[in-house]
């Protein structure tokens, strides 16, 4: 699957698409919890955003290399994950989405008021990097989305994705099997913050910035409408759906006034005619190739 | 003495806005989390109208300028309600994630056409008034009255027109007002754009003191959605109610704690009362 | 000892009671039926057992322990399991793969079956019940009749010690009656105790050896199928809503 042997010599290409790795790592880790739960996390922001800062003040000032700043920020997060999943476990639908946005709303407004610290407006710059050249910070990146990819798979494939699947049919069936849905749902919650953190901090220095935007309404708001577009619960759509997005993305930087609003423009589209997201349009249901490929999806009659 | 005033006037503004959001919920079963960006359409709106269409004329065209704003806000509502959410209006994920990425994206159109630090409106009302030895800005003041004026208004509008009283019937008892002919997809679009020119009215009279940019739609978003599911996401009285709680407990954490924590109190109103009571103070179930 | 007793068990919804002061003891090996109008609080009964509700006062003690502040998944785990009035099948997923779910209970998988052994009980349990042929369907294509088959699999696959079905053979033709009529004596045969809520009653009372019948609330009579059908109170509290047979053919 990972395909992605990108060698480029362009410096361009190479940010490009190292940014749409990151993007898909946020993508991925997004997907595995709202993907299969289908519980909408709007406040993604709080692990990406939070992780990306909290490695980019280890770094700035207490000089934690970013090999060790990133995993601590992201075990942050993963713990903060543990947290808020345990405070919204009751909560379903639009009362779920809301207080994660609430919660992310909230960091974002911290952000300012300890603007000592985080900078406020301007953000941490002049973040340390993983390695000397961009081409090597590009390979750490795809490095790490292929081992978020390969861990997220097999964890959305084995018992625990399963079980995910279960609780958004029916969580009162699901504790009827035996099954404590509250732990599940936690654990998956940590999960999917500890990779989120993960993205949040590979971000942070390898654009040698964090800045409010990472913790805005903004960047929760593109994640989601980036997964559902690739598929929800496919964990390989929203990878797909990040790269090919964020590289459209970059590629409209011609008309940079315009561009945000044309690639808000055009994802708004594109979930108004796949709502349920690329991966799952008839087209790919129907092949069982594309299927298989795909989805993973093994029929056995 | 400024205290009561100032959280009098917060509520009323947050009453305009809060209460079109439950009522669209009550009668569309729809989250329009594009409502905050009616509000923030309002504000906008009365200044290019002001400004393009009428070049500054005077405070008359000024209300003229609010009025169209309030109007088209109130038509683009339905446009998005029949262009956008009717097409999937079933699964309530599609509704929450589109109305929230319009959100997002008017806001950055706004960003795109006026800049991110945003445009100024002038006063509707010059000058400030002295009540009880405290200086109150007459824009602000008059907020008051209008809402005293609109609430009732709604009020008896559904209680008393037949109109409001189909609208009413969806919004208690959906199944039971289908069976008695009421045409729930009218109902909807009237509720759609008379919740959303509320909002938009709100958004035009506090514009010409408060700041006017392009992501003024998303606090006051979560502060209505604080209000409901304090005041009871399908009860009009108790928004109503939670709107002014909401705005004095602003008023007194900024005067008692700091300024910079009143944007905070609605997210831990929402926080505290989703956490201690997940079924809620809601009247309403999600289907 | 009985192995599932429940003493004195009050619930109240506000200003109603919706049961009060219920008690019943279920023995190892005994299939227990419930019958009352609608209304009566049968299902209410069967979620204050099993977790899914609060009650007020009374207690439900299973094998010797207080399951009073015991979530759902716990009480399964504990071997009391039920089947659901409105079934809740796990819709987006094949119907092997919701099977595996009450495998992954920490019951289930105490038993130290390996994967293949899991999949052979599944499949086994799926054949017994005549879903055979439907194991890698999807279970979104599963009729209404084969959904109920598939709860009752589903809390077959949990190990339970004590199975409690709520109105099980409602929504079947008389096959799949039958059908289940036959599981249920066989899996009581090899141990399983059963406690029954249904409202077909001619089929009910061929399967059960003790009924208790609960109306507005309250236990109102309590025998063999035989006593209960002659008893005044019963009679009385049917005749209000419903026109039944009260034969035993």
């Amino acid at each position: 699957m990972a395909v992605f042997t990108l060698l480029s010599d362009n410096i361009f290409y190479i940010e490009v698409i190292k940014l749409g790795i990151i993007y898909a790592i946020f993508v991925m880790s997004w997907d595995i919890l709202s993907g299969y739960t289908h519980e909408i996390n709007f406040g993604f922001a709080f692990f990406i955003g939070g992780a990306g800062y909290l490695s980019g003040i280890l770094n700035s000032f207490f000089s934690f290399s970013p090999y060790l700043a990133v995993p601590l920020a992201a075990f942050a997060a993963g713990v903060s994950g543990i947290l808020i999943g345990y405070l919204t476990l009751r909560l379903k639908g639009p009362y779920f989405s809301m207080a994660t946005l609430a919660f992310a709303s909230v960091l974002f407004k911290l952000s300012f008021i300890f603007y000592r610290v985080t900078g406020g407006e301007e953000g941490i710059s002049g973040l340390g990097v993983f390695t000397d050249s961009p081409t090597g910070d590009f390979f750490v990146a795809w490095g790490i989305m292929v081992a978020v990819y390969f861990i997220l798979s097999l964890y959305a494939r084995s018992k625990h994705g399963i079980i995910l699947k279960a609780i958004r049919a029916d969580e009162d069936g699901t504790q009827s099997a035996g099954i404590n849905t509250a732990y599940y749902k936690i654990e998956a919650f940590a999960l999917s913050g500890f990779m989120a953190g993960i993205g949040g901090g590979v971000f942070a220095h390898s654009q040698m910035h964090i800045g409010p935007t990472m913790l805005s309404g903004h960047i929760s708001i593109i994640v989601v409408l980036l997964a559902m577009i690739g598929g929800m619960g496919s964990i390989v759509g929203p990878l797909l759906a990040a790269i090919g997005l964020s590289i459209l993305n970059e590629s409209l930087r011609v008309v940079e006034e315009y561009r945000i609003v044309i690639y808000m423009g055009i994802l708004i589209l594109l979930i108004y005619v796949a709502p349920d997201g690329l991966l799952n349009l008839k087209v790919i249901k129907n092949s069982r190739v594309l299927s298989f490929i795909f989805l993973g999806d093994r029929r056995s009659t | 003495m400024e205290i009561l005033i100032i959280g009098a006037v917060r509520g009323a503004l947050y009453s305009l806005i809060a209460i079109g959001f439950v009522l669209v919920f009550s009668v569309g079963g729809i989250l329009n989390l594009a409502h905050g960006t009616y509000y923030m359409l309002g504000a906008y709106l009365t200044f290019i109208f002001y400004t393009m269409v009428f070049n500054g004329g005077g405070t008359s065209c000024l209300v003229l300028s609010a009025v169209l704003s309030v109007l088209s806000v109130a038509i683009f509502a339905c446009l998005i309600y029949y262009a956008v959410l009717r097409p999937h209006i079933e699964s309530f994920v599609y509704v929450m994630v589109m109305t929230l990425a319009l959100a997002l994206f008017v806001g950055e159109v706004m960003s795109l056409l006026f800049g991110v630090s945003g445009t100024s409106v002038p006063s509707f009302v010059e000058g400030s008034i002295r009540i009880g030895g405290v200086k109150i800005i007459n824009q602000q003041l008059i907020l008051i009255p209008i809402a005293g004026l609109i609430l009732p208004g709604l009020w008896y509008f559904l209680k008393k027109t037949k109109m409001g009283q189909s609208i009413d019937a969806v919004a208690q008892e959906r199944t039971g007002a289908i069976l008695m002919g009421v045409s729930v997809e009218t109902a909807t679009i009237v509720t759609s754009a008379l919740s959303a020119g509320l909002a938009a009215l709100a958004g035009a009279l506090i514009a010409p003191v408060s700041s006017v940019v392009p992501d003024m739609w998303l606090f006051p978003l979560i502060k209505a959605f604080a209000i409901a599911i304090l005041g009871g996401m399908g009860s009009l009285v108790g928004s109503v109610v939670a709107s002014f709680v909401i705005g004095y407990a602003e008023v007194l954490s900024s005067f008692l704690i700091s300024e910079q924590l009143t944007e905070l109190v609605a997210l831990v109103v929402i926080v505290l009362v989703l956490i201690l009571k997940p079924s809620g103070i809601m009247g309403y179930k999600i289907k | 000892m009985s192995l599932l007793e429940v003493v004195n068990l009050t619930k109240r919804f506000g200003g109603l009671v919706a049961l009060e002061r219920i008690s019943f003891e279920v023995q190892r090996g005994e299939i227990l039926g419930i019958i009352g109008p609608n209304g009566a609080g049968k299902t209410t009964l069967f979620n204050c057992i099993t977790g899914f509700l609060q009650y007020d006062s009374g207690s439900v003690i299973l094998d010797g322990h207080d399951i009073a502040h015991d979530k759902p998944y716990q009480i399964v785990n504990r071997g009391l399991t039920r089947t659901w009035q409105l079934v809740k099948p796990f819709f987006g997923m094949r119907v092997m793969e919701a099977m595996m779910v009450p495998a992954y209970s920490r019951r289930a998988s105490s038993r130290g079956l390996s994967k293949k052994e899991n999949e052979q009980n599944i499949v086994k349990i799926l054949e017994d019940m005549g879903l055979g042929d439907k194991i890698w369907m999807e279970v979104d294509s599963l009729n209404q009749g084969e959904l109920r088959l598939l709860d009752i699999s589903r809390a077959l696959a949990t190990y339970p010690e004590v199975l409690l079905l709520d109105e099980p053979f409602s929504g079947l033709s008389h096959n799949e009656i039958e059908n289940i009529s036959n599981v249920i004596r066989s899996v009581n045969t090899r141990g399983l105790t059963l406690v029954i809520i249904e409202h077909r009653l001619r089929e009910l009372m061929r399967l059960v050896q003790k009924v208790i019948v609960i109306n507005f609330g309250q236990k109102i009579a309590e025998g063999t199928p035989q006593e209960i059908v002659q008893e005044p109170k019963v009679i009385e509290a049917y005749l209000g809503g419903r026109r039944q047979k009260f034969g035993l053919a």
